[in-house]
């Protein structure tokens, strides 16, 4: 099986770069490949300058990860044990060690647990020290691995303002991030890559993949009594570019409901849409119109419902 | 670099070993009722002595105590192995990953480890010492203690590096442990651990001198119970020394090729 299949792409300094795909994508592999824990069966890959399978000692000084959901920690040692007992494995110079244990630790609000066994803390907690963990070594590039997974949303939100205020825009370093939420990936990449079935294949700003793939306008609509034949002939509608039916199902009123995402050329399109549904037999619950999201462009490149 | 990371591998396999008092407690149990089952084993042989030659020189040994000896070296051995697992243990414990992230050299990781349960061993020396004290009158004869203090030291060593070679396999494969465990008795049986070599075809003797604990279990039998001095053990040390950077060097090279080849075949986060 190829998990990934001739993928090129380039991130600079102090780029937060987005990798995202559906399960089974290679976003992971990719990620493993450039931290020199995987290596690739072709190609090559270089992580600022050197080579992930020639120079891979070089590269395992500059670079760290986190990974969403793995454990990666000693749950018998504590907090700061963990990260004292990394700060050795990666060299950090001894007079560092311990001032930088203790910014850590404050900086992800450890501080007041740092003495307690790993295995006593909560699941956000962990994360937290994952955090710590990759940011030991001061590396100057950062993998996050769906960072954010199983995290309440006050924690993962405050995650991401510090990956994306403190280490990418203060420190200048460079992070590629892959995520699952289309909100997380919007909110903090500088740029992002589409990857579907190990190949890459979209790279831009949001804005970019915007204008390139999706015009005009989405409406985004609940619908009951859908049918195949009405899916059909919406296609057929002359300002309408795009039919997407989601994975989504709920009920009103004792009907199956089904979401619908139709792109237009215009606004102008929106009644024409509305009364072809209605002509249809069909019955519209929920209406909203919007311009494109990454959740569009998501579903555009792979194909993903 | 190395040494610091050999401290702090040392330092944490110690924290997650001894996490609490019981651990200790039990630790030292453990070889007190191996010395037990020994003692009621041996008790008819118990005034019995063996003929032991090495070189041009016969020593009359207590029998319980050579195979006690016999018993300490190969528990060692087994613990040597078993710490050797130190990336076994990761794998299971999910940190393999972190730690191969890391550029720390891999046999300073294994090191730590290995020292790491060279003072678990410490310890658990002293609970089979209490035993033979306590159950079983061997006929101690010291007449050298550097040269014991050698023999036990130089056949740390070479175990050691056996055990780092070995350790590739765990790397390589979850399947590690077993491999590991289908050596272990040939290994047990070559090197004479409970009878002397002599006794053994001769056609396997070639395989027993390729093992660090047949010379290790010569030197250590010998200075402890035979009073032998450094010069009637100076070849089995020379053997030992020679051995230890030979395994040494081929350590580095199996699990460097090891670490290499998971990666390619994405084994290493298996469980």
């Amino acid at each position: 099986m190829r998990a990934l299949d001739k993928i090129d792409f380039e991130i600079p300094d102090g780029e937060l770069f987005g990798l995202l795909g559906p399960n089974g994508a290679g976003k992971t592999t990719a990620v493993k490949i450039l931290c020199t824990l995987l290596e690739p069966t072709s190609g090559h890959a270089l992580v600022k300058g050197y080579d992930v399978v020639k120079e891979a000692h070089q590269v395992q000084k500059i670079v760290n990860m986190v990974a969403g959901g793995e454990r990666m920690l000693y749950y018998r040692l504590t907090g700061r044990e963990n990260l004292r007992y990394f700060a050795e494995l990666y060299d950090v110079p001894r007079k560092d060690v311990r001032k930088r244990v203790e910014t850590l630790l404050e900086l992800m609000g450890l501080s007041d647990r740092a003495d307690d066994d790993v295995e006593k803390y909560s699941k956000g907690m962990r994360q937290r020290l994952q955090v710590c963990r990759g940011l030991i070594n001061d590396p100057e590039v950062l993998f996050l691995d769906e960072p954010t997974l199983g995290l309440d949303v006050n924690i993962a939100k405050d995650l991401r303002r510090f990956i994306r205020d403190r280490v990418v825009k203060q420190q200048g370093k460079s992070v590629l991030l892959t995520t699952h939420y289309m909100f997380e990936a919007e909110e903090m990449c500088d740029r992002i890559g589409f990857l579907n079935k190990g190949r890459l294949v979209a790279v831009g700003t949001t804005e970019e993949l915007k204008k390139k793939v999706v015009s005009g306008f989405s409406i985004e609509m609940l619908v009951a009594r859908l049918s195949d034949e009405t899916l059909d002939s919406l296609k057929k509608i002359e300002s309408v570019n795009n039919v997407i039916m989601t994975d989504y199902e709920g009920e009103a009123e004792g009907e199956k409901v089904q979401r619908l995402i139709i792109n237009v050329d215009n606004d102008r399109a929106v009644p024409d849409v509305l009364n072809h549904i209605a002509t249809h037999g069909c019955r519209v619950v929920a209406v909203n119109l919007r311009g494109p999201t990454l959740e569009d462009l998501f579903m555009h490149y792979t194909g993903e419902k | 670099m190395f040494t610091r990371v050999v401290i702090a591998e040392a330092v944490k396999s110690l924290r997650i070993y001894f996490f609490s008092s019981r651990t200790l407690f039990w630790a030292l149990a453990l070889p007190l009722g191996n010395g037990l089952y020994f003692y009621f084993l041996y008790l008819p042989f118990a005034a019995r002595s063996i003929n032991f030659e090495f070189g041009q020189t016969s020593f009359s040994l207590d029998l319980v105590g050579f195979t006690l000896v016999g018993q300490l070296l190969y528990t060692f051995f087994t613990m040597m192995l078993l710490a050797g697992a130190a990336f076994e243990s990761e794998r299971w414990q999910g940190t393999l990953e972190s730690v191969l992230l890391s550029p720390a050299n891999r046999i300073a990781v294994l090191f730590g480890g290995a020292l790491a349960n060279a003072l678990n061993y410490l310890w658990m020396l002293i609970g089979l010492t209490l035993s033979w004290v306590v159950f079983v009158h061997v006929n101690v004869v010291i007449r050298d203690v550097l040269a014991l203090f050698a023999s036990l030291a130089l056949s740390y060593l070479a175990i050691v590096a056996v055990g780092m070679c070995l350790e590739a396999l765990f790397i390589y494969s979850r399947r590690g442990a077993l491999y590991v465990a289908t050596l272990q008795e040939p290994m047990m049986f070559l090197s004479g651990q409970i009878f002397p070599l002599s006794s053994m075809p001769r056609f396997l003797l070639p395989l027993s001198y390729l093992l660090p604990l047949t010379f290790g279990l010569v030197a250590v039998r010998l200075t402890m119970l035979g009073g032998a001095t450094m010069s009637d053990v100076a070849i089995p040390l020379s053997v030992l020394v020679v051995m230890t950077l030979g395994f040494l060097l081929l350590a580095k090279l199996l699990v460097n090729y090891a670490e290499r080849r998971a990666k390619a075949r994405a084994t290493l986060t298996q469980f």
